[in-house]
């Protein structure tokens, strides 16, 4: 009876448009009554669940991607990417999914990333001549590459909820990553060739060494940090930290880009955001709890497990339902309700946690991507001025190579699972 | 387009790349001990990072002030996101419901929020009279100034809150709905 008060209010809350912590909490607190516990723990699970070493890493990493958005590292990156890719045809494309992976390594949200770079990919695709389909098309899919590669925040969320490592979180996500940037490249190509994209002059050796020399130093930033993550060197916070030191390190004394009112204007931002995340893990502490004290994943593995003992026939089914949630729930929220659920039964069925990990967040970024919550298309529709409708049609056929690879690392773990157990294990 | 793709047909984006902005307009006096909070976290994590690496002899107390400041941080920035109207949520019934039935909708979520808050305040104010007793594991400071601090955030939070429900109930149902179309993301 609590339970189903539970689910049926979280989802009439979530759908009325309540804040999801709000919601996670209000619907936490009916079952705490209809049960008749002590309220306070309410708070006491709220405040226990933001008490957490590996979160730390969460508003470094958004600060880094903030001081990293500022002016010269933009333009860097971009302009090395496209004399290393873009005299291909559909070169615009290939540069587009080259600077997305280059961020990927510096940022950690799928939704930041369409905002900001996506923004400067979208103007020089229309510029050069490309249709805004394929412009938007291409944008919103390489965005999801971000959360893949590491830094990662929904992978921090993931593992904090979890309790899985971080970093080998982190290092299983890197060849899927590239996996991913490689079956857009393959689209881009194939595309670009029957339809005739234009593409820049011939290669230049001499302007790729240019550019590279002046992208150069924003360019070790993926270095120090997706380098300090997969060697072990740092841990993930660490690693946030170090991202940090660095982009104020070239804002301040090597660009000397930034002022203190920015640093005022992306403290403020990064707080934000960063309390906004928070009070979500907060509130879901709370509902993971209630499902852990009732044994609702034990409940509803032994169901899943009574229909079939083929893991990847369970596997199949257990993405089917994240892709259903991911289509309708913001990242964050979705993996905070996901995780107290599905851990426990991936573990009964003996999937890697770390595994799930990479399947869990590759398949909400494809939610990502997909109507009626698409996040990354609402921002691009007002990016690219074009209606959300559009961008929805935009974007589908980009949808078949993301779909592919997912496929690909649900049949063969060790895609993921290679580089952690290398390092790690 | 159709064809041999010309080489070098692709002309040079004519784009402006730089879109930091640094218009601090919107910050007000009340979102200072939130930036206080995030400087003493960076400043903490920091100092932990460099006695880690640099001198090899990381300061024990540091992890466990950063945790405090984390929670902290979570409840006094999320003062800001109830005042900006910027804690994450879903918009999508918005653009299906008809215009009229926005505001009922819109005062029931800011009710809520406000109900909750005030709430959630007193029960932080419960549980830091439990816990007055507590100290720090580390430094000899009350474990009370973190929950009491909670308490002062959600009381705060209740109280924005309320100021939107107000200005809520205040406007007509068109710039109700206006409004929750320009925060929709």
């Amino acid at each position: 009876m609590g339970l189903m008060v539970l689910f049926v209010l979280l989802g009439i809350l979530l759908v009325a448009g309540v804040p999801v912590a709000i919601s996670l909490a209000v619907s936490s607190l009916a079952y705490i009554v209809i049960a008749g516990l002590p309220e306070v723990v309410l708070i006491h699970n709220m405040i226990n669940g933001i008490d957490s070493f590996p979160l730390l890493a969460i508003p470094f990493f958004i600060l880094a991607g903030h001081l990293m958005n500022t002016a010269g590292i933009t333009t860097r990156i971009f302009a090395f990417a496209r004399a290393f890719v873009g005299w291909m045809h559909g070169g615009l494309g290939h540069v587009n999914i080259s600077a997305s992976v280059i961020f990927a390594g510096m940022s950690g949200a799928a939704v930041a990333d369409a905002g900001g770079l996506g923004n400067v990919e979208i103007k020089a695709m229309r510029d050069a001549g490309y249709d805004t389909d394929f412009s938007v098309g291409i944008t919103a899919a390489s965005s999801t590459i971000g959360p893949i590669i590491p830094p990662s925040l929904p992978l921090v969320i993931f593992g904090v909820m979890a309790s899985a490592s971080i970093g080998e979180l982190f290092a299983a996500g890197l060849i899927p990553g590239l996996l991913m940037a490689v079956s857009l490249m393959v689209m881009v190509a194939f595309n670009a060739r029957r339809r005739g994209y234009p593409r820049d002059s011939m290669f230049d050796p001499c302007r790729l060494w240019t550019t590279f020399k002046d992208a150069f130093l924003p360019l070790l930033t993926p270095i120090i940090v997706v380098g300090g993550i997969v060697t072990g060197a740092f841990t993930p916070t660490e690693a946030a930290v170090a991202a940090v030191a660095y982009a104020l390190f070239l804002g301040l004394a090597v660009y000397r880009s930034l002022n203190w009112r920015h640093l005022v204007r992306v403290s403020m931002d990064t707080i934000e955001t960063s309390a906004a995340i928070l009070m979500i893990v907060a509130a879901a502490t709370i509902f993971a709890w209630i499902l852990t004290a009732n044994q609702v994943a034990t409940l509803l593995g032994d169901a899943l497990l009574d229909l079939t003992d083929n893991r990847y026939f369970l596997l199949l089914i257990i993405m089917a339902i994240v892709l259903l949630i991911g289509m309708f729930m913001e990242t964050i929220a979705a993996i905070t309700v996901l995780v107290p659920v599905l851990s426990p039964i991936a573990a009964k069925a003996g999937i890697d946690p770390v595994h799930l990990g990479i399947l869990v967040i590759l398949n909400l970024m494809i939610g990502l991507l997909t109507p009626p919550v698409g996040m990354v298309l609402y921002v691009l529709s007002d990016v690219a001025g074009v209606p959300f409708e559009r961008c929805v049609r935009a974007t589908m056929p980009f949808l078949a190579p993301l779909l592919v690879v997912l496929l690909l690392i649900a049949f063969f773990p060790q895609l993921a699972l290679w580089l952690p157990s290398a390092v790690y294990r | 387009m159709n064809g041999d793709p010309g080489i070098g047909d692709a002309r040079p984006a004519a784009v402006d790349l730089e879109n930091m902005s640094d218009d601090i307009s919107d910050i007000r006096l009340h979102d200072i001990p939130a930036l206080t909070v995030f400087v003493a976290l960076l400043i903490i994590v920091g100092l932990q990072f460099f006695t880690r690496y640099v001198l090899n002899d990381s300061l024990g107390w540091t992890e466990e002030i950063a945790r405090y400041l984390l929670i902290l941080l979570g409840f006094i920035g999320s003062v800001i996101c109830v005042r900006k109207d910027t804690h994450i949520s879903l918009k999508f019934l918005y653009r299906y419901l008809p215009k009229p039935s926005i505001k009922p909708l819109a005062v029931f979520v800011d009710a809520l929020v406000t109900g909750f808050f005030a709430y959630a305040g007193l029960l932080a104010i419960e549980l830091a009279e439990r816990t007055s007793a507590q100290m720090m594991v580390s430094i000899r400071i009350p474990k009370g100034v973190i929950y009491y601090t909670v308490v002062g955030a959600c009381f705060a939070m209740a109280l924005f809150a309320a100021l939107r429900l107000l200005r809520t109930l205040r406007s007509p149902p068109d710039l109700v709905a206006a409004r929750k179309f320009e925060t929709s993301s």
